[in-house]
């Protein structure tokens, strides 16, 4: 359980993360979305105690991160790849890890068999692959068997395999009771990965919620139809909650109904059909359009603060 | 919001929860991805101020860096030492310097390279901190130890181990390699005098007071190259340049300077050496010590304020 209060964080007059409050719930998935600078990153750091916040406060399981006699049974954290000194093998950065918290050696190989570096363990850090810093990454978050995860960005880097396997580990570990709370800029990553989202742009929550009512919010699905017949169609589709458009002659847009139904009323009336197709705003327009209405807000908070600062 | 694209994508065919569960395959290459089945933690694990010493100790011991320095620190300690006990036969035979020679300390002139030493030790304790703040591992190590301080005072206690080490091993080198030359001026530092292990105690403490000193510095300029910069100036420069400058206020200043405050302590093996009129041996001990602990307590308050 993570649960964050008014957090904001400015780095001299940019405002990184704005007010922001939200809870992410023990056992399940919550994505942490948004572009690039929205201040995801921000966000978790200062959730890990990392960065302090210019306001507001950030607890992990009902406490400060900080006060945590056991940090690393509460929270695992893959916060940056590069977060590791590239002259250590992978197993002595896990050692030293492990040292500060008494937890075993056993348990230090059995992360770096969990994460599949066993054959490089040994190996110095430095010369590793953008994917094998995400495992040795993960295999540090993994090390004490933490009740909260906190990973930003896992899949970067990995291969097709890696990814699968990271989508099947949170929801393994979230199906264990686990809090998971991971971030992305790929909104069909997220899609397929987390049970709720919290989409985060200029450093304001945009919206939350479980991931079908975020997609649904923003993108309605479509039916479009091209008939030289189309007005005639119109009247045989047009019932109650559906909306009929037209954009050009000959062509409709339905909201409200199925294919299936167009269908079959075509068929039934001999209309024929020149096209027939199921049509969704895609999951990345979606999030576009979703962040994109930050970035203008954006722009108006931007002339106020300029205003205060030329009085 | 209505612009559309067809359904072609795989993605959005699995967009429930549910689905998801289900339609994850088994990973193929990574047979043990299997957590701990219970959602309370059941491993052992609480953190502990000797466990964060044994967490440093392993990091310095296992970066190669670490091994470089302290090899080198020995090294130049006994080559310096090495060079002064070949240049007696010079000194000794130079009617200008023969008659302080005749007063030298075979204890001083073994440790003499320690000037030296306390370089290359003060990049091992900005190394320590530097070197994890270029690399990002400070953030992997302020996540283990989120209080912070306790990190730094394991630091500090594994680089006085490490140097009160290599200081053992600088001196027992020197000595060893100095003996043959040494015997024949009667200048073998005796083992049975207070006097030698007081000069070999203050040596280690020079070294252990250049890479403190730099350890603290380090973790307040966080740029390995700054730190080593500033070190190296403080440490060997300043003295060398600011001694033309024939002012008052300056000549008092470079007393108070690290080596220079050395010598108030440590019988010089050179017999040129000497700023001024030199401190006492006890206000000598207190300055070198303020240089080690100064910025490691201005570290300690800022490293709990700033940023990771």
């Amino acid at each position: 359980m993570i649960e964050a209060q008014s957090l904001t964080k400015r780095y001299g007059s940019k405002t990184a993360v704005d007010d922001i409050s939200f809870t992410i719930p023990p056992g399940s998935v919550t994505g942490f979305l948004g572009p690039n600078g929205a201040g995801k990153s921000t966000t978790m750091r200062m959730i890990m105690g990392l960065d302090r916040p210019t306001h507001g406060t950030v607890t992990v399981n009902g406490k400060p991160y900080a006060r945590h006699r056991s940090p690393l049974s509460e929270v695992g954290a893959l916060l940056d790849a590069k977060a590791i000194h590239p002259g250590r093998s992978a197993r002595s950065h896990l050692r030293t890890m492990a040292a500060t918290h008494g937890i075993s050696t056993r348990r230090v190989d059995d992360v770096i068999d969990m994460t599949g570096l066993s054959s490089v363990a040994t190996k110095r850090v430095g010369g590793f692959s953008l994917g094998m810093g995400q495992r040795l990454g993960i295999a540090s978050a993994m090390l004490g068997d933490p009740r909260t995860l906190i990973l930003d960005e896992p899949v970067n880097g990995l291969d097709p395999e890696g990814v699968l396997w990271v989508r099947h580990l949170v929801r393994e570990l979230a199906s264990e009771g686990r809090t998971v709370f991971l971030s992305s800029h790929l909104m069909s990553e997220m899609a397929q990965t987390a049970d709720h989202l919290l989409v985060i742009g200029r450093g304001k929550i945009l919206t939350a919620g479980p991931v079908q009512d975020v997609i649904d919010s923003v993108s309605g699905t479509s039916i479009r139809v091209r008939s030289p017949r189309a007005a005639e169609l119109a009247r045989l589709a047009a019932r109650d909650g559906v909306t009929i458009t037209s954009s050009e002659a000959g062509t409709l847009e339905l909201r409200g109904t199925t294919a299936e139904a167009i269908g079959e009323a075509a068929a039934a009336h001999g209309i024929v059909l020149h096209e027939l197709s199921q049509q969704r705003a895609s999951l990345e327009d979606a999030y576009m359009s979703l962040t994109q209405d930050s970035v203008e807000y954006r722009s108006e908070t931007t002339t106020t603060s300029q205003k205060e600062e030329n009085r | 919001m209505t612009a559309a694209v067809a359904i072609t994508d795989t993605a959005t065919t699995a967009l429930t929860p549910d689905a998801v569960t289900t339609a994850a395959p088994e990973p193929t290459a990574s047979p043990a991805a299997r957590a701990p089945r219970t959602p309370q933690p059941t491993l052992k694990a609480r953190r502990t101020f000797l466990g964060t010493m044994r967490g440093e100790w392993i990091k310095l011991l296992s970066l190669r860096s670490t091994w470089w320095v302290l090899g080198s620190t020995a090294g130049i300690m006994t080559l310096l030492a090495l060079g002064v006990a070949s240049s007696l036969k010079a000194l000794m035979a130079d009617p200008l310097t023969a008659h302080a020679m005749s007063n030298a300390n075979g204890a001083a002139l073994v440790s003499s390279g320690f000037q030296l030493g306390m370089v290359t030790i003060a990049v091992l304790g900005a190394l320590v901190i530097t070197g994890e703040y270029s690399t990002g591992m400070i953030r992997s190590t302020f996540a283990a130890v989120p209080t912070r301080v306790p990190v730094l005072a394991a630091k500090a206690i594994a680089v006085v181990a490490l140097t009160t080490g290599v200081a053992a091993a600088g001196i027992a080198l020197s000595y060893l390699v100095t003996m043959g030359t040494l015997s024949k001026y009667g200048l073998v530092p005796a083992l049975d005098r207070a006097e030698t292990w007081r000069i070999f105690a203050g040596t280690a403490f020079c070294l252990i007071a250049a890479a403190l000193f730099s350890f603290g510095v380090g973790t307040l300029l966080r740029s390995t190259a700054a730190t080593v910069t500033v070190a190296l100036t403080v440490l060997l420069l300043l003295p060398g340049i600011l001694g033309f400058i024939n002012v008052h206020w300056v000549q008092t200043f470079v007393r108070y300077l690290p080596m220079p405050a050395s010598q108030a302590f440590l019988p010089s093996g050179d017999p040129n050496q000497g700023v001024g009129t030199p401190l006492s041996a006890t206000v000598g001990v207190l300055v070198i010590a303020a240089y080690a602990i100064v910025p490691l307590v201005a570290a300690a308050v800022m490293v709990r304020r700033r940023d990771a």
